[in-house]
Order: C-alpha cells, then structure tokens, then sequence
C-alpha cells in the first residue's frame, strides 16, 4: 500500500472539475493543527482546523490496523464524528507518539505471533499455543480455516472464537515448523 | 466489610494503561465504591457520582468505563474473553443506577462461563468447545436411532450370515482340490457335482444376502438421516432471532444439509463395513490360528509394519489433502463471487481481472492436485509391495510344508485365500480413525445446532391471549450485543385502537423496539405487556397470531400469488384473498396478470416489482387479521401517489387496531393518534403531530427537515 497525495483531476479539454479529493473534504491534521494531551484516563485533543478548539476525550481509530498502522489514524468525538484524519504519524515527535502509541496499543490489542508451538484440530475446533510478543497464549478458533484471513500480500490475521486478534506480521518470515501447521488453512 | 454485599464482580486480564501487559485483576462493585485489585495491588474508585457505565469495544479489547461528573473514568480493561460478562456487568450496573432490580442470571458470578472448566464459553453459545462431550455423541445418535433399530439389528445379522459364507467358500474349495481334483482314487462324479453346486450356491447366498444388506442399510440410514434433519430444522426454527442472527444462513444450512449428509453417508456405508470387515478380521484370525499358528503369525508379520506405514503416509499426506480442500472450496467461493456480482463486474469492465482471479485459483488447485497425486502414486506401491511380503513368507514356508508332504494343495489355497482375505480388513483399519474423525466433526456439528439453548422460550405454564390491545412498555433496556445498549428505559404506554408513529433517525432503536413488540427478542430489562399481562408469559404462537406485520423487506415465497397472500392463513376463501388483495392494491395488478392469482411468483416465478412485493405483503397481513398492525416502513418502497392510496385503504383498516408504525417519510404517519420521537435509544417527544409541531423540538426539526428536501425536489421538477 502506498500513502496518496492529493491531486486534481482535469478534464481533457482543460476545463477544471471537482476532484475527489476537493469534493470529499476530509479534513487532515498533523502536528500544526493537533496536539494531544492527557485527559484523565485517557486522550485529550487540541485541535485548531479553522478555529481552535479544546477537546475533551478523543477517539483513535486505525483506517488500515494491520497494513498502515501509523497512517491515517482517524480521530473522533464523543458523536463518533470525524474531527481528522492524521495522515503520517511523522509530524509528531517522540513524547506526542508516545502518548498517541499507548492509546493505539491499548485499544488495538492484537499479540504478533511469532512461533506456533502446537496447533491440534479435532472436530473442525483448533486449539492454538503460540509464542507471541505478548508472552505464550493458547487460543481456540471454532471454524478454523474461516478464522484466518489474508491481510495485503503477506500478513495475516487470526480471530479466535471470542473475537481475540493475532497478528502474523509475515508469512514469509514464519519458521518452517510454524508455516507447516499453519499452510493448509491459508 | 466482608458482609457488605457486592453489586457485581467480575474479572479482568489486562493492564489498565500498558497495552499489551495481562495482568491477573478482579473489580467490584459497591453502593459507594469500586474496589480494583490487580495482580495483589488494590485501589479504590468512590462511586458517588457515576451517573453512567459504558463498554468501549477495542480491537481484540474491551474497556469497561464510567461517565463520572460529565468525564469518563476507566475502570478495567480485559481481552474478548471477558467481553460477554463485562457486558452484562455494565447492564447490571446501569440497572442498579436507575434503581430497577437485578434480574437472578446476573448476580451468578458463573454467567457466561464452562461449569466444568471454567474458561468462559464462545459468545451465543452453551457448549465448551474443549469440554463438550463428544464421545456422547454416538451414544445419542444410537439413541435418536430407536425407531428403526430393528432395521439395523436385521442388517447386522445378515453381515453374520455374510461373513459366515465368505469364510466357507475356501473351506469348500479346499475340499473340491484335496478329494476330487487331486484325489489319489478317482471320485464320484455326482458327489463332485454336488461340491461344485455348493460352492456356486455359497457364492448365490452371499451375494443376494448382500443386497438385502444394502437395501435394509439405506433404508434405515435414510430414516434416521431424516428424522436428524427435521430434528435440526425445527429447532433452528424455533431458535430465537437473536440465536439464529449469529450464525449465517449459509452455516444454518449447511448444517442441515451437508453434515446430516455425511452421517447418512457414514451409516448407510461405513458402519456396514466396519460390521464386515471385524467380523472377518476376528473369523479369519481364529481360523489361521487353530489351524496353524507358527504359520498365522509368519502371515501376519507384516500387518503392524503396514499399518503403521499407512499411518505415517496418511499423517503427511493430510496436510497436502487438506489445503487441495481448502483450494477447491476457494475456487468454488470465487466462482459464486463473480457470477452473483455479475452485474458489477460488468458494469466496471473487469472481465479479465476476473478471468485472471479464477484462473490464478483454479490453477493453484490443479498445482497442488498434481503435486499429490505424484506423490500418492510413488508412496502407495510401496505399501502394496509392503503388504504383498506377507505373501511371500507364506510361499516358503508353505511350499516346504507341501513338499514335506504335511500340507495338501487344498490347504494352501484354503490358507492362502483367508490370507488374503484378512489383508482387505486390515488395510481399512489403518484409515478408519481419519473416516470416523470427519463423520464425528459433522456429527458435533449437527449437536451443537441441536443443543443450542433456547433464549426466548415458553414459559410451562404460558397462557393464550385474545388480545385487546393494550400495550405497556416499562423500563424496558435492551443490546443487541451485550456492551452496546440500543434501547435505554423506554417506558411508553399503549392503547386498544391507537395508532402510534415511531420517528426518530436511523439507527436510533425504532425496529429494535418493534421487535420487542413482537418477542422477537427479550428485553434485557424491564418487561413488556400485553393486556396486563407480560409477553413473557403468553405462549408464541397465540401472541404472534394476534399481530399482523408487514415489513421493509418483503419475503416471497415459492408459491402462486394466492398462495403467498394465504401464507398465514392457509384456509383462507377466495374471496377474502381477493378482499385483502383489493385493500392492499393487489387485486389490481393480479387480474391483469395471465395467470391472476395462480401466477407462480418467487424465485422461480414471475418477477414482481418492489411496489407489488411491498402490496402482496401488506395483503397478507390484512388477510390475517389481526389485533394488532405492526407496519415497519410498510409503505416506504412505493411512491407517493401509490402510497397515499394504501394509506387511505389502511386507515379504513386501522379503526379499532391498535396500530404500531415506523415511517421515515413523516407525512405517512399524519393519521397517528401519538407520536413517539426517539433519540439515542430513549423516548425523546411523545405527543400528536400538532403537539410536537408547537413544542418545536426534535420532531419539529425532523419534519422541517423533509418539507426542506421535498420543497427542494418540487422546486427543480
């Protein structure tokens, strides 16, 4: 995936038309107009898109949690309205990403899994213990190979049967014992 | 402060601000405080002013947390595991805030957790997937079985009888070598004729023992494959909405379909060759046994060398069969992708990218068939040759046994044919474990459809109902899924013959409360009552029968027009059909039609437009006629003009029922008694259009809102 600038789309014969990204009007913020604060037990926003103006709590939400995680980070308030969307992470610097990072980690809880140590499958029900980076978990898929889904070219990403998510950043990267009990459900 | 009692308590596993620690952590909940305790630490919340507690659903994370003074507060964060059961905590304690009583199931501190393991169950689901009884299963299959197992019984007996013959047919043979053929006297030509008759009418018993075998296996597969279908079908049927919403159709039907499939598949052919091939395996043994048993085991050397071998093939060959499996279910998938978006692939041109998708599957599949079949072809005559050495320690030591003269010609082939006889036995119990493991995952499947708990059931002692009409809705609260509540404390009362309209925005809960109405669902808290008397308590179908529904999306089903309009009222006459048909604006339509009321429509029929499906449906409803009219935009697929038509139609209709309709166009609700306005899951505005108008709140702005668009539409007409 690649990160998209704006541009305008021209007709052939010169005249201007709307453009997409002119029509669509989303609002970017970066380190200029958006800066977080903490706010109680959670994130707090300063935000300045025409006028500026204090937010109390704000929500983070990934647009792409697994391929981007550091782009387009959309950020919402109490009304679930989009208030912006935060192109690159890039603008901010270390203390700022901090904060925005612990918010993201606490809300996105998806242990990268690093080894699968066993895997057993009976009656279509599989029982997982993997090494992740949130320390050894077990875990149980109900519909197995309807559980493991694809992300991108060479991620993937599995849901247990309470809707816990584990990430494998790469496939490719996977040990060959991990790959060959995970293969014939990709 | 051990006696003071506890509102709720419940668990956590993560920490409250470091994303990834798991922390072991339990919370309580008292009148004044919340005490936390985290991995032995303790710490207390004053609770004083919590006017609110909220579920926030993370990705793979859930935060429970409390609207304090106008300010959130966490209170604990924990993965999905304990997403259910904080639900329910937060329901509880919103209850407890408001003041209404807890209902019994929250205060177990077992909810949503497996009795025997205590791990917290799959949501929506009553069965542990680590602790459920799987080994029941054949028991209760048997069980199910009961009708027809003198069926069964029969056919085991005939695999006796069958196994019985097979076995004396080289006894025989051996007899017509050793006595007539190689016979040192020259024999009675009538007795010869008489062996070589029995061994032809052992063949004859054999085979046509055999085909009643077969008939009976079928016919007693087929009844308890049928009986197991219906079984699954009517309690999908009967599941709740709630239940049934959580598993797709495609699943339901698979279920029902597919699996049930392979238990008659595994019945009607496998039990039988499990029956024959122990049989065989135990009658051969014996035999070789007591005539010789140095020889028996020389024979049987190789068996555990074999079976291993096919063990150890089948452990690698699984993987590669499994993801050929998975590929063709891909393909198969891709397939019915393209063709029912069609349209779109069309419309956008994608033709080649499409072409290329499938290809790059189909061909994946062929690669990887390939692959195994090449494989299956260098390993299994490997274990044909493994399985064959048997034979050839036969041939030498029974060829010196013949030529020490101890054993006749007969004997060898006698012997040598129940060697080969046990091979065939021995062979199909290297694969049975993989055959019994598939047929078991259907069979597990197929009882955890039919162990499902009912959520919305009948009460034993539920009455019937000839309802009047009045409706009351007291503090009812309700979530679709446990952390979210769609309807909060609605309390609204109804009526015998008034029309209530239901506004409000999208997504703000108006279906939700209708099917409330209609015990679709059960209230999480707070109850609903018909006549006094609470839904809970009156029996489904006599409450259903007192309503009549007419929905957004209208369901058809394969049947004539007639047919369709009768769907709850299957003796309906003619002329009340055409009567509800005239009403609805059906009948206008229908006699025009070639084939009128007969005209088959559905999925195979005549193709109706959404205005006349939108009729045919409210011409059912009509026909039934009901206590109680529930409209859930009846009328929002038709135009204007057509609309205004049925209004006036219903009205005449509407007299005297009490009527409960939801209408994103303001103007098809003018004739409502009352108005109900809701926003964000709780009653905002009741009152009458004028009421409203005057009080210029919400409904007000609805209303200015849609006479701006629709002046907006004149205007450039």
């Amino acid at each position: 995936m690649e990160i998209t600038t704006d541009k305008n789309d021209k007709a052939e014969n010169g005249e201007k038309i709307t453009g997409l990204f002119e029509a669509a009007g989303v609002v970017y913020l970066d380190f200029g107009n958006c800066r977080f604060v903490k706010h109680g037990d959670f994130l707090g926003a300063e935000i300045s898109v025409g006028e500026a103006k204090s937010y109390g709590r704000v929500w983070l939400h990934r647009s792409f949690p697994y391929e981007l995680p550091e782009n387009y980070i959309s950020v919402q308030d109490a009304d679930g309205e989009e208030i912006g969307l935060i192109r690159s992470l890039d603008s901010y610097g270390e203390e700022q990403k901090a904060l925005i990072g612990a918010e993201l980690a606490r809300k996105y809880y998806t242990p990268k899994i690093e080894r699968i140590l066993s895997l057993k499958e009976t009656h279509g029900t599989s029982f997982w213990k993997c090494l992740t980076d949130a320390g050894e978990l077990s875990f149980t898929l109900q519909d197995t190979s309807r559980s493991i889904s694809k992300v991108g070219g060479d991620a993937a990403v599995i849901t247990d049967m309470f809707g816990n998510r584990y990430r494998i950043a790469s496939l490719k990267g996977l040990d060959k014992k991990s790959m060959r009990k995970l293969e014939i459900y990709l | 402060m051990s006696e003071e009692k506890t509102i709720a308590e419940i668990g956590f596993d993560l920490d409250r601000s470091d994303g990834v620690r798991r922390v072991e952590g339990r919370v309580r909940f008292f009148g004044d405080r919340i005490e936390l305790s985290q991995d032995g630490e303790t710490s207390v919340i004053p609770a004083g002013d919590i006017s609110e507690y909220r579920l926030t659903r993370g990705v793979g994370s859930v935060m429970l947390e409390a609207v304090q003074n106008g300010e959130y507060i966490l209170i604990c964060r924990a993965t999905m595991e304990y997403a259910e059961i904080l639900g329910i905590c937060q329901k509880r304690m919103n209850a407890y805030l408001r003041g209404s009583a807890p209902k019994k199931e929250w205060l177990s501190r077992s909810a949503g957790v497996c009795p025997k393991c205590h791990r917290p169950l799959p949501p929506g689901s009553s069965r542990c997937p680590r602790c459920a009884p799987k080994k029941q299963y054949l028991r209760r299959l048997w069980k199910m079985a009961k009708p027809y197992r003198g069926l069964i019984y029969a056919s085991v007996l005939i695999y006796f009888m069958v196994a019985g013959l097979n076995m004396l047919a080289p006894y025989v043979n051996r007899i017509l070598v050793d006595d007539y053929i190689k016979a040192e006297t020259l024999p009675v030509f009538s007795q010869y004729v008489i062996v070589v008759a029995m061994l032809l009418l052992v063949q004859l018993a054999s085979r046509l023992l055999t085909m009643l075998r077969s008939y009976l296996q079928a016919v007693s597969a087929n009844k308890v494959i049928v009986m197991m279908r219906s079984v699954t079908f009517e309690k999908v049927e009967r599941m709740s909405l709630s239940k049934v919403s959580k598993r797709t159709s495609g699943e339901l039907m698979n279920r029902i379909t597919h699996d049930t499939a392979d238990i008659q598949q595994f019945i009607s052919s496998e039990t039988g060759t499990a029956i024959e091939n122990i049989l065989m395996l135990a009658g051969i043994s014996v035999l070789l046994f007591t005539y010789d048993w140095r020889l028996a085991l020389m024979v049987l050397m190789p068996a555990p060398l074999v079976i291993l071998s096919q063990r150890l093939m089948w452990n690698f060959l699984r993987s590669r069969y499994g993801r050929q499996w998975t590929l063709g279910a891909r393909s198969n998938t891709v397939l019915h992708d393209i063709f029912s978006g069609i349209r779109v692939v069309k419309a956008f041109g994608m033709e080649k990218a499409e072409h290329k998708r499938y290809d790059d599957v189909i061909y994946a599949e062929s690669r990887t068939q390939a692959d195994n079949e090449t494989l299956f072809a260098v390993i299994s005559p490997v274990t044909s040759f493994l399985m064959g050495l048997g034979e050839f320690f036969l041939l030498y030591f029974v060829g010196n046994r013949i030529l020490d003269g101890t054993m006749t010609l007969g004997e060898m082939q006698q012997f040598s044919s129940y060697v080969a006889m046990i091979y065939g036995p021995l062979r199909w119990m290297s694969g049975l474990p993989r055959r019994l493991s598939r047929t078991m995952t259907a069979v597990a499947k197929v009882f955890d459809v039919i162990d499902e708990e009912n959520d919305v059931t009948d009460k034993a002692d539920a009455v019937d109902t000839d309802a009047r009409g009045v409706i009351d809705i007291e503090n009812v609260s309700f979530g679709y899924e446990s952390s979210s509540e769609v309807l909060k404390n609605i309390n609204l009362s109804i009526k015998p013959g008034e029309m209530i309209g239901i506004v409000g925005r999208s997504g703000v809960g108006k279906s939700t409360l209708i099917n409330l109405i209609m015990r679709l669902y059960d209230p999480d808290d707070g109850v609903i009552k018909l006549d006094g008397v609470d839904l809970r308590d009156i029996k489904q179908e006599s409450l259903r029968h007192n309503m009549g529904v007419v929905l957004q999306e209208t369901m058809l089903f394969g049947g004539t027009l007639y047919q369709n309009i009768a769907y709850a009222k299957p003796d309906a006459s003619p002329e009340e059909v055409i009567n509800a048909a005239k009403l609805a604006g059906v009948h206008k339509f229908a006699v025009r039609l070639p084939d009128g009321y007969d005209t088959v429509i559905g999925e195979k029929g005549y193709t109706l437009s959404g205005g006349e499906r939108q009729r045919v449906a409210i011409a059912r409803a009509l026909l039934h006629d009901p206590r109680i009219l529930i409209l859930d935009e009846a009328t929002s697929s038709l135009d204007t003009e057509t609309e205004k038509d049925i209004q006036d139609a219903l009205q005449k209709l509407i007299a005297g029922r009490t009527t409960i309709a939801i209408a994103h166009r303001l103007s098809t609700l003018r004739n409502a008694t009352r108005l109900v306005v809701l926003d964000r899951g709780t009653v905002a505005e009741v009152g009458t259009h004028s009421e409203l108008m005057k009080k210029k709140g919400l409904y007000y702005e609805l209303v200015m809102a849609q006479r701006q668009m629709s002046k907006m539409t004149k205007e450039s007409a």
